[in-house]
């Protein structure tokens, strides 16, 4: 090696590569990272037209129950309070269920049975929204009907569908929460002469009272977000709901059906495109509140 | 007095804000095994990974390292040709997924070797200076990974000898090796000198006097005394390295 | 004491009760789907197209156009995932930047597939005009699985050990070929494991595809292979109903007399097939696990 400064200084394949290979997986997050951009830029964009145009306002936005686009009036408060109702009345249902299982797996039954379980909550996780929709066309709706009375279309219905659909992921978040609890902890409490409940109940549910909370916003968010599945049973009346056997209709399920029925640029479109805007400033809340909740542990 | 490997001049690491390493400065003699003993958190292990710039991105590292009249700590040093010259054999081994033969000849491999004959002389050449060859010549298609502890580091050396370095850097080799298999790795860096120039950290000082040629006493981060081996085992000047050796700490 | 082991007994038939009650409305489910829809899935079934007004028609088009798309987003999303995870996991450096584009990532995964689907229609399907087409649809659904696809490669990137990583680097080699030589090969069953759930996810999505693939189908050729060819199955500009939209769709619209029987049988094939996605992510896994590790 006649010039070692050439060579130890000098251009080579690799620094080449390197380079390349830095720049390229970069590129690739930069692209994600603009996608997020452009989409929340896009969807603001398009969701504050209704208001900048005129066309509709604010306080009736939020306040009027009367959502009736053709007449000009554009109230969304109906949808916004039934996606509330039934987004919480599916996650007050299930978690209860939810946390009975992921108790009965990690704290009562053998092993065994947690082994069993696992793939099958794997595939109701899996399961597509639009199923749980079918299922609630033809089981829970009639069945709604045979115990209610009405057309069974509505919000009972649509909790019984979100409750289903977000059961298995709350479930599966709820045992993971659980088993983040250290064995030495139940061990130290048992020791000590206490009952599996009074374990359970002072040494386990308290440590694992952020992962459980966490699993239950996780399921709600998700609820809150569905379309499909709660635009089949809901009945689809943009009207603010007096009971719980009355149809009704979410933000998604406005969207749903509406989107494809109006024309780009009217007022009619732009107020879709702000109940757009609303539900996507509330998946952020909820993604907010469960980082506030994990935070905090 | 022998010719010089590498020369360390007023080098200085910090972790962040925290020093680490303070002041050192020494020259490794060519075709000699140096020894850096010191307690545990002295700072060997961090000044011997500056040594080839694998502090990079992990520690603020100062000063001058000049090989061949070259300072390569310098931000615009080809750090992956100073590493081909420079190479480094870790405490644990660290075999990669795939056969004997391939492990060893990776380093040639993506430098774009392809010639099957070269490949095959330098695997047997490596494998035999590593003193690995006749437990393994059988079943080189076999994989790395089912070799036992000692065997897998002596594959770490021959790897690291096929990419043919001047200088090989070694973080406590036999640290998580029995004792035959740290015999046998011992007795292998004795032949190994030869050709290569070895700086060695060892927490061992049986060891250190087994192998070494030089050895260099750390404490707290500071070069505390650098001599041929038996002197500084036999006539220590510094009252600390006396201190040291006969076991009396702090 | 007797108090609190009556309070147990209690508490732990309670705990029993509920989950058994959940046990059987979940088997229930899932037996209901299964004898209402498998009577329905016939090799007919399977292979015929849907027709639009009488009973008797089937899910061939659909099936396909399922799976097409789930392999035209995967082309899409795993490239740009594996990147970015890569990026992330090897080179990012602790600071806003990288904590921004973590969030960004974040802020996607919480967004509901309807609004995704909707900014699909607005910039892909209007803006670009890309029409109604499994284009648009793949990007709609690439959106959807990126943060799940690049956390799932992140993971696996990350469980790979460090000292591999090192010994890599020791050898003079960039970290761009440790990545790839290295770590990306140990790294491979985790991330194909990734891979397959999204393809179960991608496979069962409807809500982002009614404004994006579309709801309908054209009439295509199967023995057309040019994807350019406006007719050709392959051809990825053509609107393109899938499966779940089939199941959504058949029942909000009615017009078909034997809706239920479809949709069930439907829903039935949809269930296998994501079932079998599952089991072979996780034998996939393992066997390439094993296999690394021999
Ligand atoms: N990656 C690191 N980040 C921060 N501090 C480190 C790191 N590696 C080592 N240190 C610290 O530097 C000091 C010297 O460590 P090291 O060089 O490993 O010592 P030795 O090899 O002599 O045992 C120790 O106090 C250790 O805690
Ligand atoms: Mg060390």
């Amino acid at each position: 090696m006649e010039n070692w400064h050439t060579y130890l200084t000098g251009a080579s394949k690799e620094r080449q590569q390197e380079r390349r290979g830095r720049w390229l997986t970069s590129l690739a997050l930069l692209v994600i990272g603009a996608l997020v951009v452009t989409i929340l830029l896009f969807l603001i964009a398009k969701g504050v037209r209704l208001f900048t145009t005129g066309e509709g306002k604010l306080t009736e936005f939020f306040f009027s129950p009367t959502w009736a686009p053709g007449a000009g009036v554009f109230g969304a408060a109906p949808m916004i309070v039934t996606s509330l109702i039934v987004t919480v009345v599916a996650g007050l249902i299930g978690l209860p269920f939810a946390l009975a299982v992921a108790l009965a797996v990690t704290e009562i039954l053998p092993p065994v049975a947690k082994k069993l379980l696992q793939p099958v909550i794997e595939l109701l996780v899996g399961i597509p929204s639009v199923v749980y929709g079918l299922v609630g066309l033809t089981v829970i709706v009639p069945a709604v009907r045979q115990l209610v009375g009405g057309t069974g279309f509505g919000l009972v219905a649509a909790v019984g569908v979100l409750y289903l659909m977000i059961m298995p992921t709350m479930t599966s978040m709820a045992i993971e929460a659980l088993q983040a609890v250290p064995k030495q902890q139940r061990q130290a409490s048992a020791g000590l002469g206490a009952t599996r409940w009074q374990t359970i109940h002072r040494v386990v549910l308290p440590a694992a009272r952020g992962g459980i909370l966490t699993a239950m916003i996780f399921g709600m968010a998700r609820a809150f977000g569905e379309a499909l599945a709660v635009q089949m049973v809901i009945g689809n009346a943009a009207i603010m709901p007096t009971s719980l056997q009355s149809s009704a209709a979410t933000l998604t399920s406005v969207l749903t059906t509406g989107m494809g029925n109006t024309i780009m640029g009217t007022a009619a479109n732009d107020a879709l495109w702000a109940l757009a805007l609303v539900l996507l400033a509330m998946s952020l809340l909820f993604n907010l509140g469960m980082r506030l909740v994990t935070k905090k542990g | 007095m022998n010719e010089i490997a590498l020369a360390v001049q007023n080098v200085a690491v910090a972790y962040g804000e925290k020093p680490v390493v303070t002041d050192v400065n020494m020259e490794f003699p060519a075709h000699q095994i140096t020894a850096l003993i010191g307690a545990s958190g002295s700072g060997k292990s961090t000044l011997l990974r500056s040594l080839n710039r694998m502090n990079d991105e992990i520690a603020t590292v100062t000063g001058q390292i000049n090989f061949h009249g070259v300072d390569i700590n310098r931000p615009e040093t080809n750090v992956y040709r100073v590493r081909q010259q420079i190479g480094m054999v870790f405490q644990q081994p660290t075999p990669f997924p795939m056969s004997i033969y391939e492990n060893v000849i990776y380093g040639l491999r993506l430098r774009g070797e392809k010639d099957r004959t070269v490949l095959d002389q330098r695997v047997e050449a490596s494998l035999k200076q590593a003193a690995l060859w006749e437990e393994v010549k059988d079943r080189l298609q076999t994989s790395a990974q089912a070799l036992s502890g000692g065997q897998q580091q002596r594959l770490c050396i021959a790897r690291t000898l096929a990419t043919q370095p001047e200088i090989i850097l070694m973080d406590e080799p036999t640290s998580a090796l029995d004792p035959i298999s740290t015999n046998q790795i011992e007795a292998t860096l004795a032949q190994l000198k030869e050709q290569f120039t070895i700086i060695i950290v060892t927490h061992n000082m049986q060891q250190a006097s087994r192998i070494s040629d030089w050895t260099a006493y750390f404490e707290q981060g500071k070069l505390v005394e650098f001599k041929p081996t038996d002197q500084l085992f036999m006539n220590p000047s510094e009252q600390r390295t006396a201190d040291y050796l006969s076991g009396k700490f702090g | 004491m007797q108090k609190a082991e009556k309070q147990d007994r209690l508490a732990t038939g309670l705990i029993l009760g509920l989950a058994g009650i959940a046990a059987l409305i979940v088997i229930s489910l899932v037996a209901y789907l299964l004898i209402t829809g498998l009577p329905h899935v016939s090799w007919h079934f399977l292979t015929s197209s849907a027709s639009a007004f009488t009973s008797g028609g089937g899910i061939f088009d659909q099936l396909f156009n399922s799976f097409y798309l789930v392999i035209l987003t995967l082309a899409v999303a795993v490239p740009l995932a594996l990147g970015a995870a890569i990026y992330l996991s090897e080179y990012a450096p602790q600071n806003g930047w990288t904590n921004a584009l973590r969030l960004a990532i974040e802020v996607l995964s919480s967004l509901p597939s309807i609004v995704i689907g909707l900014f699909g229609y607005l910039v892909f399907v209007l803006r670009w005009g890309l029409d109604f087409s499994l284009l648009a649809g793949a990007l709609a659904l690439t959106i959807i699985n990126l943060p799940l696809l690049t956390r799932a490669c992140e993971t696996a990137l990350q469980q790979v050990p460090a000292l591999q990583r090192q010994a890599g680097l020791g050898l003079g080699m960039p970290k761009w070929q440790v990545t790839l030589k290295i770590v990306l090969p140990q790294a491979l069953p985790g991330i194909l494991t990734g891979a397959i759930l999204s393809a179960g996810r991608i496979f069962g999505e409807a809500a982002a595809l009614i404004y994006t693939a579309g709801q309908s189908t054209v009439n295509v050729d199967y023995t057309n292979w040019n994807p350019f060819a406006p007719t050709s199955f392959l051809n990825p500009m053509r609107p393109a109903e899938t499966l779940a939209v089939h199941i959504w769709k058949v029942n909000t619209e009615g017009l078909i007399p034997d809706a239920a029987a479809v949709s069930s049988g439907a829903a039935a094939v949809l269930i296998l097939t994501i079932l079998i996605f599952n089991l072979s992510a996780r034998g996939l896994g393992n066997y390439l696990a094993r296999r690394l590790r021999k």
